[in-house]
């Protein structure tokens, strides 16, 4: 492995003392002078025909400044894909969810703003509603969406190789059946924004989001403003986990208040609001049948998914494209059949949330594997490597691995639980269990269909030399994109960490897609290698013309430039930048001419020292329809062991420990590597164990706080061992990809594994709380 | 989410705060932690148009121990204070334990136990081990006090023997005799941050380390509108050697004394087995503490 200053490191995180000591500013916190305060009204029904909307005792309201509805907002129709655009601002005519948009107020603060929303008289005709995906689509249930009989928001088949052929000549074919339940990304900060108009008309738009690019784009398209008058640019972001991932109702409300008042907007959603807005998790419902050879060896996988998507697309097509694209690996098979159905229902809309589309149906698939295995006498971890995929592997769907770590992963779990000692050697009660699980590492294509790059960095350098400033359109949501970007460039460059600054999320700075998908680190991280090399590839220029050398004799580490690896004859360099900073108190010293001088001398021969960085993936994947989903220049991978209590007399389930491997090419920073590993486990561990978004028989959330919606806690959380296994990536900048999401994978089904190995039950449903456990046992004693 | 408009009193003496109640009464709320009041102010379910904060009246903060025989805890003493104390822990384990189980750290640092008491949900953590500690509460009002027993107070889901000119100032409990052990146990879905799906104090005394159990004393909470206590369980126990049959026979009787409802947290049929399960363990635990009873 290469010898790095930078990468590969512990670097703390360049954002840490600002979040450290609560400087960093979060969009709630900011206040611009004159600005109002915006509440929203939203729909109290499920399904209903709007007969009127009166505004007028609202806008008599003193301190009211605005009320908009439809009739104001326009009737552009918005969405996540182009292919499905289903979405208007404000409802009008009808409403579909509990929690639809129906108007927004502007007043002089938020008490009067929301005094005058409940002053906005609607007028419904209740329709009949329908709720569960399977009863929407019956015939006869109550209709959605005009345009989508049956309900049917999208469909996928699929298919590769002659399935049923292949699991007919198979020794053995199990069959298996899940069902999770609607998540919520709990993220911390709620969405929030403050739009603010120019003289010139032009937006800015300050908000919480993961895709400043996106959001610009949807919000010139829904208010009718050019693109270009419009910059979006996001605050430190608490979280986002994929709901953040398109324009929401509350930006395009400030946007349009702003414009309407002439006044800046201010505008958050409750807490109770995102889990209306949701986009979160949908909830899925798998039935797989998988075929095998009596050695073990896996041939046919018939896949069938149905998506409940609530009541507008949103990300919804991707989704469902995924839930059958991200089983073709990471094993070897022979055929392979999909069909997915996402269905319409009166509920707040699903969308992406860590993992999109993959995690559901990876759980059932890994418990299938588990069934199988049992039912073979095999070992789950052999079974495994048996059927593992390795570095250049394409996968049935045309998937290609042009790295993976996936058996090292395995056996480093393996190992690194003690494996073999413990399973079948536990008493009653406790567990073991096992999964894998891979990832994109970018979407191979952008949401709307464009020939645009997906990241551009510019990075400029001091005049003075001594800082590079990265500018990136790029999301720093907590992730850590931003300390990724500036060891990318500081290594590059060959200076030290914290000669760099990073300035992100702005789309003025640059073109980038944001945080989905896990692509900043591979993509953005290319543009910023780029932008850097072109840098030091400038200033080697400029100094082998100064020292009468070649640019290949140069090089950069440390801060420090050397000459074949020499000091070289650089005095007059450095004499001439002492005289030109004559009273400064940094005057460049030592044995080597430091990068400073070197960057210094470079402005003076040629201005400002500028670098551009540009990515975007090659074509990728098939031909046939849906081949761009899933596909990606790299894909992540990884492996856990869990290992579980569970009290036979409550059901109670206590996770005692996980092991967890992932692959991530080259570990840019090893600490937010395993950072992401282990939010990615506790979130897997909430969603198997304790979360659902529950609904009463109107529609309306049960549990829309974090009091009753429960992710885990400290308490819940064991003690993770978390193994890098570091691949290297030939797409990848310095070799690097996906952590972010590609870890939760694994989680749910080595969970829902170990307990099968302390109980000897198979649950199919999440949440596995106590009484769903409980109940399980005591049926199993009495049959 | 922001509160709705009330006026905010902060009397500096009992007597003044007593007074405000009984001028505005059935108008005002009472607030000590917070934690519930706050919330539901915010969620609209509750719109006082008086608040009058107890957080400046002297000395309902304090837990005072009385002469050996009892301690008396101050209705504004935190959770956390309770779950940390010394006493508390040595003499009235099922009190401190419930507090320690109460919401988490930074909730136990604000709810207090009058504002847990008074507020009379049935998933509570801290009315079952006042009724197993025979507490009793000290309200005041202008114009008198009065005492009440904990098995007395509860009267419905967020219906207590309170009037509204009245201040839960204080929790007298008696010291429990020698060889008595106590528990707490509670069922939510996380270690942490739940509400009680059921949850069980129980105080057992015995004659001696090895002898009969000459007290017990159990309480449920989460299985009927008020916090229970399981006479019929408690009695079966009085007289008899404990035994694991025993505790086993004492949970399906405590079962028979609940009326747990279904919703989103659990059901009432697993309800009425986990109290089955919690009672029997309860009374284990606190078996073993009795036994262990040190003077």
């Amino acid at each position: 492995m290469k010898d790095f200053k930078v990468l590969n490191t512990r670097a703390p995180r360049i954002d840490g003392p600002a979040k450290a000591v609560g400087k960093a500013k979060y969009a709630d916190d900011l206040t611009m002078p004159g600005a109002l305060y915006a509440a929203i009204l939203q729909s109290p029904l499920a399904h209903a025909k709007i007969l009127n909307i009166d505004t007028s005792k609202a806008r008599k309201l003193p301190g009211v400044k605005a009320v908009v509805t439809s009739k104001e907002a326009g009737l552009v129709r918005y969405g996540v894909s182009p292919a499905r655009y289903d979405e208007t601002l404000f409802a009008h005519e009808k409403v579909r969810y509990v929690g639809d948009e129906i108007a927004a107020v502007a007043a002089v603060d938020l008490a009067t703003a929301q005094e005058a929303v409940e002053l906005i008289k609607v007028d419904y005709e209740e329709l009949p509603a329908v709720f569960d995906m399977f009863e929407a689509m019956k015939e006869g249930a109550p209709q959605i969406h005009d345009e989508f009989p049956g309900n049917m928001n999208a469909e996928v088949h699929q298919e590769f190789g002659d399935t049923d052929a292949a699991l007919a000549q198979c020794d053995l074919v199990v069959d298996h059946t899940f069902l999770n339940k609607r998540q919520d990304a709990a993220f911390i900060e709620p969405h929030s924004c403050l739009a603010v108009f120019d003289l010139d008309g032009r937006l800015t738009l300050h908000t919480s989001t993961q895709v400043p690019h996106y959001v610009m784009r949807t919000v010139a398209m829904v208010l009718g403003i050019p693109v270009g008058n419009v910059r979006v640019v996001k605050p430190y972001v608490g979280g986002g986990f994929g709901p953040k991932c398109e324009a929401t109702p509350l930006e395009m409300s400030a946007a349009l208040l702003a414009r309407t008042t002439g006044k800046p907007v201010k505008m958050n959603y409750t807490r109770e609001q995102v889990f209306l807005h949701s986009r979160a998790r949908h909830q899925f419902y798998a039935e797989m049948s998988l075929g095998v050879m009596k050695d073990g060896t896996m041939v046919a996988l018939r896949n069938k998914a149905v998506l409940d998507g609530g009541a507008y697309t949103s990300f919804g097509i991707a989704t469902v494209y995924y839930s059958g694209s991200l089983l073709g690996g990471p094993y070897k098979l022979k055929a392979m059949k999909y069909d997915g159905y996402r269905v319409y229902t009166n509920k707040p809309t699903c969308g992406a949330q860590r993992g999109h589309g993959g995690v559901a149906h990876r759980a059932a698939f890994e418990q299938l594997l588990d069934m199988t295995a049992e039912k073979l006498g095999i070992d789950p971890v052999e079974m495994r490597l048996k059927n593992i995929m390795a570095t250049g592997d394409v996968t049935i769907n045309e998937l290609d691995m042009s790295s993976l770590g996936m058996k090292e992963c395995v056996e480093a779990v393996r190992d690194g639980s003690d494996w073999k000692n413990k399973k079948g050697k536990l008493p009653k009660g406790k567990g073991i269990g096992m999964a894998c699980g891979f990832f994109v590492s970018g979407a191979g294509y952008p949401i709307y269909r464009s020939d645009t790059y997906h990241s551009t960095v510019v990075i400029k350098v001091s005049e003075d030399g001594g800082v590079a400033t990265v500018l990136t359109g790029s999301a720093e949501i907590g992730q850590g994109s931003d300390t990724t970007m500036a060891m990318i460039a500081a290594e590059t460059l060959g200076i030290p960490l914290s000669h760099v600054r990073v300035v992100s999320g702005d789309t003025d700075l640059s073109v980038d897609l944001g945080a989905y998908s896990s692509r900043q680190t591979l993509m953005t991280g290319h543009a910023t290698k780029e932008a850097a090399e072109q840098i030091r590839n400038a200033i080697a220029s400029y100094l082998a013309e100064e020292m009468d050398c070649s640019p290949e004799s140069i090089s950069f580490s440390d801060g420090i430039v050397k000459f074949d690896g020499q000091p070289g004859n650089f005095q007059h360099i450095r004499v001439q930048y002492i005289k030109e900073h004559r009273g400064w108190t940094d005057p460049p010293s030592g044995e080597y001419l430091t990068f400073r001088e070197a960057a210094r001398l470079a402005y003076l021969k040629g201005g400002t020292l500028v670098g551009t960085g540009k990515y975007k993936p090659p074509r990728l994947g098939g031909s046939y329809k849906g081949a761009a989903v899933g596909t990606s220049p790299a894909y992540g991978c990884s492996a856990q062991v869990v290992e579980v209590s569970v009290d036979m007399e409550t059901g109670e389930i206590t996770v005692d420990n996980m092991t967890d491997a992932h692959d991530c090419g080259l570990a840019i920073n090893r600490t937010l590597v395993e950072g992401q590993m282990q939010g990615s486990l506790s979130m897997g561990l909430g969603e198997c164990l304790f979360e659902e978004v529950k609904f009463d028989s109107r529609g309306r959330v049960l549990n829309p706080s974090l009091g009753e919606y429960r992710i885990p806690t400290a308490l819940d959380m064991p003690n993770v061992k978390s193994i890098i296994v570091e691949s290297s990536e030939p797409h990848g900048p310095y070799g690097a990809k996906e952590v972010g999401e590609g870890a939760i994978m694994p989680t749910i089904p080595a969970i829902l594994n170990a307990i099968s190995d302390a109980t000897g039950i198979r649950i199919n449903e999440l949440p596995v709380t106590s009484e769903r456990l409980f109940m399980a046992l005591k049926n199993k004693e009495n049959a | 989410m922001l509160l709705p408009k009330f006026e905010y009193h902060e009397p500096s003496t009992l007597q003044d705060a007593l007074n405000l109640l009984s001028e505005l009464g059935g108008n005002a709320k009472v607030l000590a932690g917070g934690t519930d009041l706050l919330v539901r102010m915010k969620q609209k379910i509750d719109r006082p148009s008086h608040v009058i904060s107890i957080a400046r009246v002297p000395g309902l903060d304090a837990i005072i121990p009385r002469n050996g025989h009892g301690v008396t805890i101050g209705g504004a003493v935190s959770a956390g204070a309770i779950s940390r104390h010394e006493l508390l822990n040595d003499r009235f384990l099922p009190l401190a334990l419930a507090a320690g189980r109460l919401g988490a750290p930074m909730i136990r640092n604000r709810a207090t136990i009058g504002g847990n008491l008074v507020n009379a949900r049935p998933a509570a953590d801290l009315p079952p081990p006042c009724m197993v500690l025979n507490a009793e509460f000290k309200l005041k009002s202008a114009s008198g006090e009065r005492e009440v027993a904990a098995v007395e107070f509860f009267r419905g889901p967020g219906e207590a023997d309170i009037e509204p000119n009245e201040l839960l100032v204080s929790i007298n409990v008696e010291t429990p005799m020698p060889w008595t052990g106590g528990s707490y146990i509670k069922l939510g879905a996380r270690k942490t941050l739940e509400i009680s799906m059921v949850n069980v104090a129980a105080l057992i005394t015995l004659q001696s380390p090895d002898g009969v159990i000459t007290d017990a004393r159990i309480a449920l909470g989460a299985v009927a509108p008020t916090p229970v206590r399981a006479y019929a369980a408690e009695e079966l126990l009085i007289g008899e050697k404990p035994t694991d049959e025993l505790f086993e026979r004492a949970g399906m009787t405590g079962v028979g004394l609940c009326s747990p409802i279904t919703d989103h947290r659990g059901t009432m049929e697993y309800r009425c087995m986990m109290i089955e399960v919690l009672v029997k363990r309860s009374l284990k635990q606190a078996v073993e503490r009795a036994k262990s009873w040190k003077p």
